[in-house]
């Protein structure tokens, strides 16, 4: 399969926001579900351009902090800043009008939509028809087997066609950050390896990725800075490269 | 039975329907959407006929007499005035108890209904009385061997499936019928897909309730008469027939309604010397139905929600 998504560098009219900053930045936030605590103090900067990683175990707070930066679970304190902007505690709409996409954990397709709904729902901010017929195309282009089902209800396909559901949905709203919660739950080795090389192509387009994952090795492969969660505490950062000789990323797993 | 009088129930089958299935719809959005049954739903209906029936008076006093100038004054001012009732009850009654138990909501929408109709019963002038609701369409009738079609009940019905119809296409086929089958399905991530939920869920509120003011006016000019108990036994029909086409599913809920109709209709028929236990019957067969299946006749896993 080619991966070319989405072109935002040849065909940026379509997708917008080139050439912005989009950066987010998270200052001593603090979460937590009723009296139970998940994130205690995290701070880290997911940059501009880049795929900014956020490792961890399960438990580690990892999907919260996601959740925190949608304002599905606003944080009890610290700020969020987008740009510079403070969108901490925003109506989660809102903060999707920032220009943030969210790829969910699970695919979270809605099952009893078809293939073209859930993408259109995508791009539910966007009121231009003819740009949203432009980016249905694109996504039907790169996925074609997608363009085949587009008829199809979501909940009657397998989990790879989800996952590019999934995917193509993310990208239907023209982010220019994109939040992706574990790409590679529950999904085949050829699935995941597929995923991360689109997620290279999405990075490659000029979108800023924050990429949540557990799968430590391929997510450093294409990562270009990391963090390491545990506990609801960053232990560890660094580029890529360096996390990849840190112990500490595996004490965070094994430790 | 005579051709002439199978013909009579038939319309009358068809109307009564038309209305259940517009106050159906209404209970089967809001558990759609919110998962909630919203017990007020027949008062609301009920407040929509006298608000209906006040604008008549209203009209009548101003001395505008042309019979379509006022159903369009008493379609629009009941339905807009009720919509808004909708829109408020879910912001300030429904989504601050989302995550109480659902049987919170239910009282408190069962307690709000039995308030609406109190107060309409104490406060509308002579409001324990039934109100003469004007027959305001025309009764002209065609005969049709020993049965006689008239042109207000052709249009009541013409008008009320037209509405359903229109619903339908709302929810299927717009930007805002997307976003309220995507709440429905699956309410977090409709908001990561950038949906202001709050705003879904009041426009769905005013939705169902407008429809349900739409078929209380039905009902009105049909019988020619309003009362303040009437939302009682709608709203319930309603309920039922919601939850025989399996609630949440639209077609579910505009199927139950026909359905229900039919029974009372069939039971009318059957009991000719105690047509007035047609409900009786009617509610008999609703609950044996639900013994035999519980999840509704058109179960969700096999058809859309909402």
């Amino acid at each position: 399969m080619r991966i070319s998504l989405p072109i935002r560098k040849s065909k940026a009219h379509i997708w917008g926001w080139i050439d912005t900053m989009s950066s987010i930045k998270i200052e001593n936030v603090f979460t937590a579900y009723d009296k139970a605590d998940v994130l205690m103090d995290v701070s880290l900067e997911v940059f501009s351009g880049k795929i900014t990683c956020l490792l961890g175990s399960n438990g580690a707070g990892k999907s919260t902090l996601i959740r925190s930066i949608l304002g599905l679970t606003p944080p009890r304190y610290g700020r969020i800043l987008v740009d510079d902007k403070d969108i901490t505690g925003t109506a989660t709409h809102k903060v999707v009008a920032e220009g943030i996409a969210c790829i969910p954990e699970g695919r979270k397709m809605f099952p009893k939509l078809t293939v073209t709904e859930n993408l259109r729902l995508g791009a539910f901010q966007v009121t231009d028809e003819s740009l949203i017929r432009e980016r249905l195309d694109t996504v039907f282009t790169t996925f074609p087997r997608l363009a085949e089902r587009r008829d199809q209800l979501a909940g009657t396909m397998s989990g790879g066609e989800q996952a590019m559901v999934s995917i193509g949905r993310g990208l239907m709203g023209g982010p220019r950050i994109l939040l992706i919660d574990e790409p590679s739950l529950g999904l085949s080795p050829l699935y995941v390896k597929e995923n991360f090389k689109i997620i290279e192509g999405i990075r490659d387009s000029g979108i800023t990725v924050f990429l949540v994952e557990q799968n430590v090795r391929q997510t450093l492969a294409i990562a270009d800075y990391g963090y390491v969660l545990s506990g609801g505490r960053v232990v560890a950062q660094g580029t890529a490269d360096a996390l990849k000789e840190d112990e500490e990323v595996y004490a965070a797993y094994f430790g | 039975m005579d051709i002439g009088l199978f013909g009579q129930y038939l319309a009358n089958g068809v109307m009564l329907g038309t209305m259940y299935a517009l106050v159906a719809v209404g209970f089967t959005l809001f558990f759609g959407v919110l998962d909630v049954i919203k017990f007020s739903h027949g008062d609301v209906l009920m407040l929509g006929s006298f608000t209906g029936f006040t604008v008549y008076i209203g009209l009548l006093s101003l001395g505008i007499e042309n019979p379509w100038v006022m159903i369009a004054a008493i379609l629009v001012v009941s339905i807009i005035t009720t919509a808004a009732l909708g829109a408020i009850i879910a912001r300030y009654l429904v989504l601050p108890l989302k995550s109480a138990p659902p049987l919170n909501i239910l009282l408190i929408t069962l307690m709000l209904g039995t308030a609406i109709r109190e107060a309409v019963r104490l406060f509308y002038p002579d409001g324990s009385n039934p109100k003469a609701f004007p027959a305001l369409l025309p009764t002209a009738s065609v005969d049709l061997g020993g049965f006689a079609l008239r042109a207000d009940s052709v249009i009541l019905v013409a008008a009320g499936i037209a509405v359903i119809i229109g619903l339908n296409l709302v929810i299927n086929r717009t930007r805002l019928g997307l976003a309220i089958r995507a709440v429905a399905q699956d309410e977090e991530t409709a908001k990561i897909m950038g949906i202001n939920y709050t705003m879904i869920v009041l426009v769905t509120f005013a939705i169902g309730s407008g429809a349900a003011a739409f078929a209380g006016i039905m009902n009105g000019l049909y019988y020619n008469e309003v009362n303040f108990g009437m939302g009682l036994l709608l709203g319930l029909i309603g309920f039922c027939a919601a939850i025989i086409g399996g609630l949440g599913n639209i077609y579910g809920a505009i199927l139950g309604g026909f359905l229900f109709a039919g029974l009372q209709t069939i039971g009318a028929v059957a009991l000719p010397f105690a047509s007035a236990y047609k409900d009786v019957f009617a509610f008999g067969v609703v609950i044996a139905l639900m013994a035999w299946k519980p999840t509704g006749l058109i179960a969700e896993r096999s058809s859309d929600r909402v």
